[in-house]
């Protein structure tokens, strides 16, 4: 929005006279207040990701299936670093397949989507806009029960068995991941100095060179943006997941989930610790390579 | 020239329209037939799952709960993470930056680490318990697993990262120089929030609002861990009925319900919205 959009007339609404005061801004007092309050904010959101953290390193054999899980712990040990389950790496690993599958794709595919839906000019482009949207828009526990409902009928109709494997995860995850992606990668096309490329042809440059050398290059942390947004929401999210896994062999998020609600295995703490210190690792990087303004911006307003 | 960027969308659009057509035309069309068990469905095209979903009671007081819950929680979270967006925009940037990113990180630990964080917090052993008996408030352990108030403290605690980061995309966008001109004109510090800071925000605010809302709408992960089996909302009887009793036709029609519910909700917030944005006429 621009400042010019709100009239002198308004300000003088919004402003009644009154006496001025000798003090602009805010309070110092007013200032510590409020950095308190974000303190205690950011200690809220991080006090059960610090109580696991705590739990992982307690030695207390564990009896009964919660019987361990206290906080604080009763003492430091790393034990259960080093018990954790061949079935337990092998879920890990499992997701990090079906998350890179589904960065690498909502990055193509939004790519294509972002550069159609910027430059692009045809009618009806706010209803491709919204058919791009839409998948955010219904409530992910449906899209579980329709995905899953879709994979019995073509292994009933045509043999393909896509439930509990890594394609039918995938696919059922890129459907959530794509708006993600398009919406972070639309923001920087759009944000783009349409200059730049101009100068490039201007100077003899083709426009495929342009578009390769020029745009691309430019654009970049927005594709990345999108495609970490897409990793960790396939990595993380588990109502839809849930629904596509099979018996054996379960992405990490569900594996934790069914852990929690049938019988606790103890080395779940360490393994989330660890899984939660490479993902804080993985942001770290991404946001010292493309600033955190990316991050951001792909919050999920955008588009 | 414009043209050449067109056919860029056909793959994009091809894969969403398989994706979303093919999946919720084969769940819709299984919420019309009845389902036998064994895998096997009716030969006839029924109501019968829609009647079902929509005279017993259960249904209808679970639906009443999951939107009464979700708005809470919408609506709390609000309160809660507003004047920590502001906060974050007014602040020296190299701080923002920072804060923001120990925010990004949290919301990117599954749920279900956080939820397993949670129920180690509220056990009935645990420290929250602990403290208020310490307190001496209570004599027994505090009973919070299995309550509502627990489940919308889950579903608050998985709200509160994501929104702080929408909000402050949203408050990043009044100029300083908006309010500071208020001021000069005499306003007081809480004048200028509430006729500059939250009308200027206010339709980015409701979009936001409204992503939250639909996310919490199918989420039943909290509620099944925090809930403890005993608050039943509708995504956690739609995954019983799906999980527990293998019922497709019914988990279908269930499905078809919530979706026609959140899609209503939606349109007509979006409506709203517009309107608001006209009255304002500003603000994107």
């Amino acid at each position: 929005m621009s400042e010019s959009s709100l009239s002198t007339e308004d300000l003088r609404v919004v402003a009644a006279p009154r006496p001025l005061r000798r003090r602009r801004g805010v309070s110092r007092w007013g200032r510590n207040v409020g950095y308190c309050y974000l303190g205690l904010v950011i200690l809220f959101i991080y006090a059960p990701i610090l109580v696991v953290m705590g739990a992982s390193v307690d030695p207390g054999h564990f009896v009964s299936t919660r019987a361990f899980l206290q906080f604080p712990p009763n003492g430091f040990s790393l034990r259960w670093y080093f018990s954790i389950a061949p079935e337990l790496w092998a879920s890990l690993w499992f997701s990090l397949k079906i998350s890179a599958l589904s960065a690498f794709t909502s990055a193509v595919i939004g790519l294509m989507a972002a550069f159609g839906l910027v430059r692009g000019s045809f009618p009806g482009k706010a209803l491709v806009s919204a058919l791009f949207r839409a998948p955010l828009q219904i409530p992910f526990i449906v899209t579980g029960v329709a995905f899953l409902q879709t994979y019995y009928l073509l292994s009933a109709n045509t043999g393909l068995a896509l439930q509990g494997t890594l394609t039918g995860l995938f696919l059922g995850n890129l459907f959530v991941s794509i708006p993600y992606a398009i919406g972070s990668i639309s923001v920087s096309l759009a944000r783009l100095n349409p200059r730049l490329e101009e100068a490039a042809l201007t100077l003899g440059a083709s426009p495929w060179r342009a578009l390769w050398r020029v745009v691309l290059p430019l654009i970049m942390p927005g594709l990345y943006g999108g495609a970490l947004f897409a990793f960790l929401i396939t990595f993380t999210e588990v109502t839809i997941s849930v629904f596509l896994s099979g018996a054996n062999l379960l992405p990490f998020s569900v594996y934790v989930f069914t852990s929690v609600t049938t019988d606790m295995e103890p080395t779940i703490p360490a393994m989330s610790t660890i899984v939660f210190i490479g993902s804080l690792l993985l942001v770290y990087g991404v946001q010292r390579v493309l600033g955190m303004e990316t991050l951001l911006r792909s919050g999920g307003t955008s588009s | 020239m414009a043209n050449r960027w067109n056919w860029l969308l056909a793959p994009p659009v091809v894969v969403s329209l398989l994706l979303l057509g093919v999946t919720q035309f084969v769940f819709l069309e299984k919420s019309f037939f009845l389902d036998l068990g064994l895998g096997l469905s009716g030969d006839e095209l029924t109501l019968q799952n829609y009647v079902d979903v929509l005279t017993d009671p259960l249904y209808f007081d679970s639906m009443k709960l999951t939107v009464v819950l979700a708005f809470s929680v919408v609506l709390l979270s609000l309160l809660l993470t507003y004047p920590v967006a502001y906060l974050l925009t007014r602040m020296p940037p190299r701080l923002a930056t920072f804060l923001l990113a120990a925010i990004v990180c949290s919301t990117f630990v599954s749920v279900s680490i956080k939820i397993l964080g949670m129920v180690i917090i509220f056990a009935a052993d645990g420290a929250v318990s602990g403290f208020f008996r310490w307190l001496g408030v209570i004599d027994q352990s505090l009973q919070i697993i299995g309550t509502i108030p627990g489940v919308i403290f889950g579903y608050i605690h998985l709200a509160i990262g994501f929104m702080v980061m929408m909000l402050f995309n949203v408050i990043q966008t009044i100029p300083v120089r908006l309010e500071e001109a208020a001021q000069i004109h005499g306003a007081s510090r809480w004048r200028v929030y509430w006729r500059v800071v939250v009308p200027l925000s206010l339709p980015g605010v409701l979009n936001a609002s409204l992503i939250e809302f639909n996310l919490l709408m199918g989420a039943f992960v909290t509620a099944i861990i925090l809930g403890g089996g005993k608050v039943l909302t509708f995504p956690v009887l739609i995954q019983r009925t799906l999980t527990l009793f293998n019922d497709y036709g019914m988990a279908a029609a269930m499905s078809a319900v919530l979706l026609v519910i959140v899609l209503v909700i939606n349109v007509v917030s979006v409506v709203c919205v517009s309107r608001l944005k006209l009255n304002l006429g500003t603000v994107a």
